[in-house]
């Protein structure tokens, strides 16, 4: 199974208002992949929108979150703080909003708005990569030494100015080569112009071309022809005043066009490795080899970096690695046994100190079981604290809160019985006591230690079978992207490259002009483009789309979701997208979770959902469109959505829905499964209830759709 | 087309324009579109935001005074331009300027003049139309109630006659201020931006019957609770306030309030848009109850074509105020033959998830579709009953392809 990107877990929020309390989402969970789509569907109200907006950090005021987990990375994005929220929103989790107009600037120029998060966000990811980097290299030597291997200190030390070497290098062959690409496209620009018009291009023009191709000269991009390059670009100046003054451009022509051939020819080249170039400054010979091809160099530096540094490293770097899981896996085994032993005491009716006194004890034990070289964050293990912390704290307060609840009831029932004897009648009413759940939160508490126990066994048995060559390997590769990341610098030329090309990947025509105009000057589905590109300046892995295309019609809206779904190939993201149209949905989503009332109701795959729905629900949303063949009445679904103040006690749906049970009404359905990959909490899937079928509409439209891919499949 | 169906054209639009702005800034919202609606049908008018759907809805019924062209409804001029006159009118100017230096003979200048003036006064009746349809309207209905209590006065006893007198007077009251357009009636988009948010559903739905002069209290108040039973409310919302109601409560009270007035016609701009799902459903039915019911002609305006070939006997597609396409909505779905037409087809999303991720959409660009001429192109009937706007080379490939089909 992919990696999982977001995991939210038993999610329950609800908001507080002057009527009471409207629980919006009632204990939700789902797993979002790396690189797939999870589309939430649901009436206006269900609560998908709180959801998202709860994975951005951006609830309303008098939204509390009574319980769940919302974990991302080694974080609980339920539980950080704002400052380190800057640090996720928008530059991990980004978010395409319903209304473009709304969610744009119209006082700042287009081009302002995207660079702005560039620029701020390239600082705080500096400085943190460089204090991860120290951090990781501290442990390599630590369990290096531990590992029984001499000299630790040098290797790091070693491997570190090979690293810091590497990020110089990278970061100067993306730069030549950006502006080999540049110089290129500028170059194809004047040329056009020249040809095309009698009059001279503006200095300014020339001056920016002469500078992207001076820039492109290095050792990586143009190199053989470096000279040559170097010499059109200054020449270009005095041709263009000799060309203005004589009117013959030929010369001028001659020399764009000589920048623009070396410039392809350089972009057309291999990419280096500049990791083993790395390995071969710093260790071999430090100077730039001489090698006929880019193939030959990389060759040949591998040759050398191998022999001279990098093989050593790696089975050093490995006997660290493995030092460092079996350090982890002895102590999440301690921590297994202790949380174990502690776990009855928050069983029962714990008091408060005895609770407290545990957490204590298990906190710093469960802080050890924490691999300081891992890549993937282990995020129940990091978040851990925080969670019994949480936990602890609610089930406590609650007690106190139910405590003085039912006194304030007695209270006030007593006045009013009072007042009810004396024979009159009060303008106010009891108001009934708002008792907390405590078993459930106790339950909260027993869950979270449980969980981490059989996370932590799950985790032990999947070390057993660990390839150690590859872990290290992958453990290497993260510390070159750590540095990387630390070395690379944006200034404000560079930001306005990328926000052009940004603008050019999802679809704005001539976005050197665009840049600076003001969102008033766009269309409706430019306007939902240029969103789309600021939510992906930080290049985030998750993007969240809460009804992106509601507010455009079709042919808008089928090419923004063309362009979502191929951002979402070419950079890997992951989706969340939000919505009430099914049609949409069948287009973008892998998986599809169903909401109502507050409550997943359905959840599974596309196919699953689309082919073969199980929730009466679902069955009403899918009736309630016409298709293009559809010529019966239409199913509606009656009556609208519960008030969620008072929410009803069995399934909520059970009041709108023909094919209701009895138990509907009495108890909420738990989810069933159906397959690997599909699940829906509706009592119809219990092994006693009478066999429903869907509505009649629902089963010839799934007939058909089955009859049209079966015969697209021959 | 037999003489049968015409006479049951309800609505005639011909070569309707609306043009905003003047001189080098002219926006052509609607440019010469034609198309008639018949009696208890429902036309659908689609085509992507900004083509001018609304505008030609909003010039149907004189929210906008048009720049050229006609609308007759029910038989009567109700809309009338006057721009087509006039260029006319400039156009024979010059032709007349001309003769007269090149020396044309006094024949040719005299029919020049002719048309002129013929011009002339067709502005005067177009002018005469747009402002007083209303009054002739107005004058016809009291005529007809003249003549309908004479009869039954003469019959009638002397003590019904005191009776018959009084209704007689109420009769004409509300005649003098009836208005023919009051039977088009339109259902905005918005249900929120289009209640007063400070006006009760009962003074809401009354309030156009309040307008034409309706004083009896009773009548006013069974006509509510009549509407209110119709589009699927209770009595007791009579009381409410809009905020209270949920969407598709909201645009099933806009419905109620133009279907009190008895309108021979509805326009409906984009109903549906602005509603979740499951409320969709609900206020298709219900339009589509209401015309079962009363017999209601529709001009439909939408964007979601599932919905508007689930719901419209015909449809019109228009692209930057041009009608390009028209034909019965299976006919246009099955054999679309412009080529904006296609695309747009090819962009609608279906709740099918294996056919949905191998769509192809197909995209419209004006510039390479169409080969370049200088023609104009023109609507016109490829076979009977579907027409598209097409250049004279256009329309025989397009008469192949549906013989071939």
């Amino acid at each position: 199974m992919a990696e999982t990107k977001i995991s939210v877990k038993n999610l329950r929020i609800s908001f507080r208002t002057q009527n009471g309390k409207v629980q919006a989402v009632r204990d939700i969970s789902f797993d979002l992949y790396k690189g797939e789509t999870l589309a939430i569907v649901g009436e206006s109200g269900s609560g998908k929108s709180v959801t998202s907006k709860a994975i951005m950090g951006i609830s309303a005021g008098n939204a509390v979150v009574e319980n769940g987990k919302i974990l991302y990375g080694d974080k609980d994005l339920l539980k950080i703080s704002e400052e380190e929220f800057h640090e996720i929103r928008g530059d991990k989790i980004a978010m395409v909003f319903q209304d473009p107009l709304s969610s744009l600037n119209p006082i700042m120029r287009i081009g302002q708005q995207l660079t702005e998060a560039m620029l701020l966000k390239n600082k705080t990811a500096r400085r943190e990569s460089r204090k991860d980097m120290k951090a990781m290299l501290a442990a390599m030597k630590q369990k290096m030494e531990a590992a029984g291997v001499v000299d630790a200190e040098s290797y790091v030390s070693r491997f570190r100015d090979m690293e810091k070497c590497h990020a110089k290098l990278e970061s100067e062959y993306t730069d030549a080569l950006e502006l080999a690409k540049e110089a290129s496209a500028r170059a194809e620009n004047i040329l056009e112009r020249l040809a095309n018009s009698k009059e001279m291009v503006p200095s300014g023009d020339m001056g920016g071309l002469a500078h992207a191709a001076k820039g492109s000269v290095s050792y990586f991009v143009v190199r053989d022809r470096a000279q040559e390059m170097k010499s059109a670009a200054d020449s270009l100046s005095s041709l263009r005043k000799k060309a203005a003054k004589s009117g013959d451009n030929s010369q001028l022509m001659e020399a764009v066009q000589t920048i623009k051939e070396i410039a392809d020819e350089a972009i057309a080249l291999d990419v280096p490795n500049t990791f083993t170039l790395a390995g071969y400054m710093t260790f071999a010979e430090n100077a730039i080899p001489k090698a006929d091809s880019v193939k030959a160099l990389n060759d040949l530096t591998r040759a050398k970096a191998d022999e001279a540094f990098i093989k050593e490293f790696m089975e050093k770097a490995g006997l660290g690695v493995e030092q460092s899981i079996k350090e982890t896996d002895a102590n999440r085994e301690a921590a297994i046994a202790a949380l174990e032993k502690e776990l009855p005491v928050f069983q029962g009716e714990p008091k408060k100190e005895d609770a407290e006194a545990a957490v204590k004890r298990l906190k710093p034990l469960v802080a050890k079981c924490i691999n300081p070289l891992e890549v993937v964050k282990d995020s129940l293990t990091h978040t851990f604290g925080s969670s019994i912390d949480y936990a602890v704290e609610k089930y406590y307060s609650g007690i106190e809160n139910n405590r003085k609840e039912t006194a304030r009831y007695a209270r006030q029932k007593r006045k009013y019985d009072a007042l009810a004897a004396k024979g009159k009648k009060p303008e106010w009413s009891v108001v009934p006591a708002g008792l907390v759940d405590v078993d459930n939160l106790r339950s909260d508490m027993e869950g979270t230690i449980t969980e981490l126990a059989d996370h932590m066994k799950q985790q032990i048995a999947d070390n057993k079978s660990i390839d150690v060559p590859t872990r290290t390997l992958e453990v290497v590769d993260f510390m070159k992207e750590t540095e990387q990341r630390a070395a690379y610098r944006i200034t404000k030329s560079v930001a306005r490259e990328r926000a052009i090309k940004l603008m050019e990947s999802v679809g704005i025509d001539n976005p050197r002009r665009r840049y600076r105009q003001y969102p008033f000057e766009f269309s409706g589905g430019m306007r939902q483009r240029i969103v789309i590109a600021i939510a992906l300046t930080a290049n985030p892995d998750v993007l969240i789309c809460d009804e992106p295309t509601t507010a455009l019609d079709v042919t808008i809206q089928a090419q923004i979701l063309e362009l979502i779904n191929k951002l979402k190939e070419e950079r890997h993201l992951s989706v969340i997208f939000i919505t009430h149209d099914l049609g949409v949905v069948a287009n973008m989503a892998d998986r599809i979770a169903v909401m109502y009332a507050g409550k997943i109701v359905e959840y599974g795959t596309a196919q699953d959902v689309f082919y073969s729905p199980a929730h009466p629900y679902t069955w009403a949303l899918l009736s309630s469109v016409p298709d293009l063949d559809t010529k019966e009445k239409l199913e509606s679904i009656p009556g609208t959505p519960p008030n969620m103040i008072y929410p009803p006690k069995g399934d909520a749906f059970a009041d709108r829905n023909k094919y209701a049970l009895e138990i509907d009404f009495e108890e909420q359905p738990p989810m069933f499964q159906i397959s690997d990959t599909h699940y829906a909490a509706t009592w119809l899937l219990h092994p006693y209830a009478p066999k429903v079928d869907p509505p009649k509409i629902v089963m010839e439209r799934i007939a058909k759709m089955k009859a049209k891919g079966g015969n697209d499949n021959e | 087309m037999s003489d049968e169906k015409k006479n049951d054209v309800l609505l005639k639009v011909e070569n309707l324009s609306m043009y905003f702005g003047k001189g080098a800034m002219t926006k052509k919202a609607v440019d010469n579109v034609s198309f008639e609606v018949r009696k208890g049908e429902v036309f659908g008018l689609v085509g992507e935001s900004g083509c001018g759907k609304t505008t030609t809805g909003r010039t149907i019924i004189k929210l906008y005074d048009a720049t050229s062209g006609n609308v007759y409804f029910d038989g009567k001029r109700i809309v009338a331009g006057t721009k087509s006159y006039y260029d006319e009118i400039k156009k024979q100017k010059k032709l007349r300027a001309e003769l007269q230096k090149n020396g044309g003979s006094a024949q040719e200048i005299a029919a020049c003049d002719e048309v002129i003036t013929q011009m002339y006064e067709e502005i005067r009746k177009a002018r005469y139309d747009h402002k007083h349809c209303d009054d002739d309207f107005r004058a016809e209905e009291k005529k007809r109630i003249q003549e309908k209590y004479k009869e039954l006065l003469e019959k009638a006893s002397p003590e019904e006659k005191s009776k018959l007198e009084k209704q007689k007077r109420r009769e004409l009251r509300i005649a003098s201020r009836s208005k023919l357009v009051t039977q088009i009636q339109m259902i905005y988009q918005d249900p929120v931006a289009s209640l007063d948010p400070r006006m009760t559903v009962r003074e809401i739905i009354s309030e156009g019957l309040i307008i034409q002069g309706i004083r009896d209290k009773k009548y006013l108040q069974d006509q509510v609770y009549e509407m209110l039973d119709t589009v699927g409310l209770v009595h007791e919302h009579a009381d409410r306030y809009p905020h209270e109601f949920s969407g598709g409560q909201r645009q099933r009270i806009g419905i109620a309030r133009s279907v009190v007035m008895k309108p021979k016609l509805i326009i409906a701009d984009e109903p549906i848009s602005a509603l979740d799902v499951s409320i969709r459903a609900q206020v298709i039915n219900l339009l589509n109850e209401l015309r079962e019911t009363m017999g209601m002609t529709i001009l439909f305006i939408a964007h979601d074509l599932s919905v508007v070939k689930y719901f419209s006997n015909r449809i019109g597609v228009m692209y930057f105020g041009n009608l390009v396409e028209m034909a019965d909505s299976d006919e246009l779905f099955r054999h679309p033959l412009h080529p904006y037409t296609r695309s747009l087809l090819s962009a609608i999303p279906l709740p099918d998830p294996d056919t949905e991720k191998n769509r192809v959409r197909i995209r419209y660009n004006p510039l390479l579709d169409h080969e370049k001429t200088d023609e104009v192109p023109e609507l016109r009937e490829v076979c009977p009953g579907h027409s598209v706007r097409c250049t004279k080379k256009e329309f025989e490939a397009y008469k192949k392809q549906v013989e071939e089909a």
